[in-house]
């Protein structure tokens, strides 16, 4: 199966799996851009030939691990950036490591660099501590007199992860935590849980669901008025595509928690921004950057190590500082998760955006991780 | 009967679609896949075809044999064949239940309710999420070690052909049966053979029973196959392909649920490569079916074998001197 | 307190899901004909509502200029297409519903991208009514009221009118129309255009409520089946009874019990087919 180690001149090959079509396909599309830019990038850089490979996850696990599979039997790929959501990003993560492959993801489950943690599987994105970290606390110090907090979260092990490290820090400060509702994954309608909400006069109002639940979650909680009775803070955003789905009407004055966003002064911004607006017309959001990011790692880690063999790339992966997309990164060997960024965001009002992407200020920004012991994960040798 | 109706020349075919899906495809997985759905669809074929239940509920056998082996592989350690046997079982019992409080009604009302159990237990497997692993599934779901190749596809491969034979055999044997002839009877006119004296409801609820075990066992396979057991499978959109391609391979015979679980999949498969709207080309082909190809592709299949065996009888006629 | 509210809330959204369910009942109740692209309808009311907003169209102007589009489309499309299929069995009305949603929801995706969009409330019903701890949105509170006067109209349309009669006759028996000289297959356009017609306006009225994105078909389309299976089918006053039914009971699972409001839904329906299977109201 080692036939296609990486020759001199032969090309290098990364594979996409993420959603292209299905409930996910907006995340899809703009990662399966970020991924070709990096290959584009590195092809220059490297002067070697460098290709992408879609492969449609229609968001659902097994089809997810059978494309995963078969790149790697049949096409011998063995690097991967995708895997939007954490159950197709668990899955997919194990199958790499028993194919000796490497894949980098921006999924948001703990598990990934916690206890399910393994030699082949990085992830670029925070976990659910330090998104509320990075969002909560802050907002607890700008809103000093707000001492009543009421969460919506959903019912799963992402949600709970969210709900556990907002409980601590209202336990650690002081917070009173006025109620919380949970609803299911598939749920649209949230009147029901804003009443519940309502009724428990919170100050702030925190929602930890994401995607379109978050959205759906937001506008109708705009639509009772909360918006004026409360602050409320999306604690785990998706980025740019989710304020354009939105609006800027129902954003401004909304607290957002971000991996990333546009205009943060950083190096990486400030190179790759106008390049993005100059070829699609558009700021790059997070789905794309995301995309990008991870395949430019795993793209440049292959370069260097001279192989696309998982170990090797890993090897050159683990303890690796880089000028990223939130500024300094780094990707700690112990767990492989990527040390980054993650910003608390204001929405503005229509008038005040400077264009078309503008919908919000960064309000602070900064790194909260649990030590990889108190993550859970223990690296297989 | 048309000849390729024949149980023999049907279980003939299914044996060379294992033999020679090898030497059609690239990858192993997606070989197992078809095998797997194929068992997986020929159950339901056992429902809407010969007993003339339109059940949206297979995705439910679907996902606990999925669970069954997750959990009994993780878990406890169970050998393969007791997880393959206790899934069938599982599969079997749950099936007889859904199908016994579904088959009291009929028509659209059948379709509904087994529409309802379908959702019921995709929230009853997300609410459980300690047993299901919920929304991140049960990981880590080894495949057996066959022959001391593991992890190698068409290792495994060889491993579902063998089950995938057994299991169409022995499913056209139940055909064959009189209990199938009398599912047959019961499809035709069931007032009649209520009033022949056949307890319609008894043979129903066992064709249920039959066809839940087979897609249990099948369930089992495909999360051996991936190494998951992920909450998509017990979903309604897995009640749905399953019964879509059913109906495209034809239910006038087992062998088109081979058809039309391996048409489906290696669509899919092709289709989202080239295009990322290929659900509007998916669309647009259901519709085709369901217009102009209304007994499936065995449809065409059994077109094409009549033409044939009247052309030949047409030159024999011609031969002997007989008028053309 | 809040439980008074929560009914409340259920009896608007249940008002919502009798409009999307009505329209699936009647043509079940008509033509016999499973219905799997009715959220796919709704889907087009919603988006096309979308549209019209975003390119400065009044919301007054959007929404019916929306649901007729929708109920002319449904119009073409049965007389193009399911019009030589309602003698098949019921596997292929789903094979080919299933298709079509199928292709409106892509299409949906080519014409107007991936992410979905807002719909803002129309002018002069922004703001909201406080009622003790309590608000609740101006807007909500017009749906109710607008889908209470539309369920007036339609009862009258229905059981009041000759063309009301018309229909009903036809669900008892398609040939006795046909008997009284009746054009059975306009009449069926007719009803098929009308029904999706009220998908796509339930579709447009929930746009500025739940905004829009390429998949809420889905979750629209389960909604009008539980609906229609628990009112029973071709019942109007069924599908009102238990669209607020349903509505109450996901809005009141939210303060009892919230993980297992989704699960309600579905155990009520499979406890009415079992024990009364044609549905609350169904006709025997």
């Amino acid at each position: 199966m080692s036939r296609r180690v990486l020759a001199a001149d032969d090309g290098l090959r990364i594979g996409v799996p993420v959603p292209i079509s299905g409930a996910y396909a907006a995340n899809g599309k703009y990662a399966t851009m970020g991924a070709q830019m990096a290959a584009e990038v590195v092809s220059k850089a490297s002067g070697k030939q460098v290709s992408t490979l879609d492969l449609d996850t229609e968001g659902k696990p097994a089809v997810a691990v059978r494309k995963v599979q078969d790149a790697m039997a049949q096409n011998g790929v063995k690097l991967f950036a995708g895997g939007i959501l954490s159950s197709e990003s668990l899955a997919m993560g194990k199958e790499v490591d028993r194919g000796q492959g490497v894949f980098m993801t921006t999924a948001g489950a703990d598990e990934i660099t916690g206890v399910d943690c393994n030699r082949a599987t990085f992830r670029w994105s925070v976990p659910t501590y330090g998104a509320i970290n990075q969002t909560v606390r802050p907002l607890i110090n700008l809103l000093p007199n707000a001492k009543k907090w009421y969460t919506i979260t959903p019912q799963y092990v992402f949600g709970e992860g969210l709900l556990k490290a907002a409980k601590d820090i209202f336990a650690e400060k002081g917070i009173q935590h006025v109620g919380n509702s949970y609803h299911s994954l598939t749920d649209k309608e949230f009147s029901g849980y804003l009443t519940n909400a309502m009724a428990a006069q919170p100050d702030v109002l925190l929602l930890l669901n994401f995607g379109s639940q978050s959205s759906d979650t937001l506008r109708q909680a705009i639509s009772f008025g909360m918006k004026k009775r409360m602050a409320i803070l999306v604690a785990w955003a998706s980025g740019l595509e989710q304020f354009e789905a939105l609006g800027a009407d129902v954003c401004e004055g909304i607290y957002f928690g971000a991996q990333y966003w546009h205009t943060a002064d950083t190096p990486f911004n400030r190179d790759i921004v106008p390049k993005v607006r100059e070829k699609y017309g558009s700021s790059p959001n997070y789905s794309f950057v995301g995309s990008y990011i991870c395949s430019k790692l795993l793209l440049d880690g292959a370069v260097k190590a001279g192989s696309t063999d998982g170990p090797a790339v890993a090897k050159a992966l683990e303890g690796l500082s880089y000028e990223g997309p939130t500024g300094r990164e780094e990707i700690r060997a112990a767990d492989h998760q990527v040390i980054k960024d993650y910003y608390l965001l204001k929405g503005k009002a229509k008038s005040a955006m400077k264009d078309k992407d503008d919908f919000a200020e960064i309000l602070s920004s900064g790194k909260s991780f649990l030590s990889p012991e108190q993550a859970g994960c223990k690296m297989p040798a | 009967m048309n000849v390729v109706d024949r149980p023999l020349i049907q279980f003939g075919l299914a044996v060379a679609v294992a033999l020679a899906l090898p030497f059609c495809l690239s990858s192993g997985i997606l070989a197992s896949e078809v095998l797997i759905f194929a068992i997986v669809v020929a159950a339901c074929n056992l429902l809407l075809g010969y007993t003339g239940l339109l059940s949206f509920g297979q995705g439910i056998f679907f996902g606990l044999g999925t669970y069954f082996a997750g959990v009994g592989l993780t878990r406890y350690g169970l050998a393969v064949p007791v997880v393959l046997v206790g899934a069938t079982v599982i599969g079997a019992v749950v099936a007889a239940a859904v199908g016994w409080l579904s088959i009291r009604r009929q028509g659209v009302y059948f379709v509904m309710l087994t529409l309802a159990f379908s959702q019921l237990f995709y929230f009853l497997a997300y609410t459980f999420s300690d047993l299901t692993g919920g929304d991140n599934g049960i990981l880590d779901v080894p495949r057996p070690n066959i022959g001391g190749v593991l992890n190698d596809p068409w290792a495994y491969y060889i491993f579902v052909a063998v089950c995938f034979v057994v299991v169409f055999g022995l499913l056209l044997v139940v055909t064959q049966s009189t209990f199938g002839r009398t599912l047959l009877a019961i499809r035709e006119n069931e007032p009649r053979a209520a009033a022949i004296g056949f307890p319609t409801k008894v043979f129903k609820t066992q064709a249920f029973a039959i066809s839940g075990a087979v897609t249990a066992f099948g369930g089992a396979l495909h999360a051996m196959l991936i190494g998951v057991a992920p909450l998509s499978n017990i979903e309604y959109h897995t009640s749905e392909q399953i019964l879509i391609m059913t109906i495209i391979g034809g239910t006038s015979s087992l062998f088109g649920s081979v058809l039309g679980a391996g048409f489906f999949l290696l669509m899919a498969d092709a289709l989202s490569t080239i295009w990322p709207r290929w659900l509007l080309l998916l669309g647009l082909a259901l519709i085709v079916v369901a217009l102009f190809m209304q007994r499936g592709l065995w449809g065409l299949v059994e077109k094409a074998s009549a033409a044939l065996t009247s052309r030949k009888a047409a030159d024999k006629d011609a031969r002997e001197g007989g008028h053309v | 307190m809040i439980y008074l509210f929560q009914i409340l809330n259920g009896v608007g959204l249940g008002m919502l899901y009798f409009l999307l369910a009505v329209g699936l009942s009647v043509i079940f109740g008509l033509l016999q004909f499973v219905n799997f692209a009715h959220g796919a309808f709704y889907l087009l009311g919603a988006y096309l509502t979308y549209d019209l907003v975003s390119r400065g169209f009044d919301f007054w102007l959007a929404m019916p200029i929306a649901t007729l589009i929708v109920a002319g489309l449904a119009a073409l499309v049965e007389v193009l297409l399911l019009r030589r299929i309602y003698n098949l069995p019921h596997s292929f009305h789903i094979l080919v519903t299933v298709g079509l949603a199928l292709v409106v929801q892509e299409v949906t995706i080519i014409l107007w991208g991936p992410l979905g969009g807002s719909v803002p409330a129309p002018d002069g019903l922004q703001g909201v009514v406080i009622l003790g701890n309590f608000v609740y949105p101006e807007y909500r509170l017009f749906t109710i009221a607008f889908t209470a006067v539309l369920a007036g109209l339609l009862w009258w349309l229905l059981e009041g009118t000759r063309l009301g009669a018309i229909v009903r006759a036809g669900s008892e028996s398609h040939s006795n129309m046909a008997l009284l000289g009746y054009d059975t297959l306009r009449i069926n356009t007719a009803v098929f255009g009308f029904g999706a017609g009220l998908a796509g306006l339930a579709g447009a009225l929930a746009a500025p409520i739940r905004g829009v994105e390429p998949f809420m078909g889905a979750e629209a389309l389960a909604i009008a089946f539980v609906v229609v299976v628990i009112g029973g089918m071709g019942s109007y006053t069924g599908a009102l009874v238990a669209g607020i039914l349903v509505g109450v009971i996901q809005s009141l699972m939210t303060t009892l019990w919230p993980e297992g409001a989704r699960l309600m839904i579905y155990v009520a329906m499979a406890l009415v087919i079992a024990l009364r299977p044609r549905g609350l109201l169904g006709r025997a």
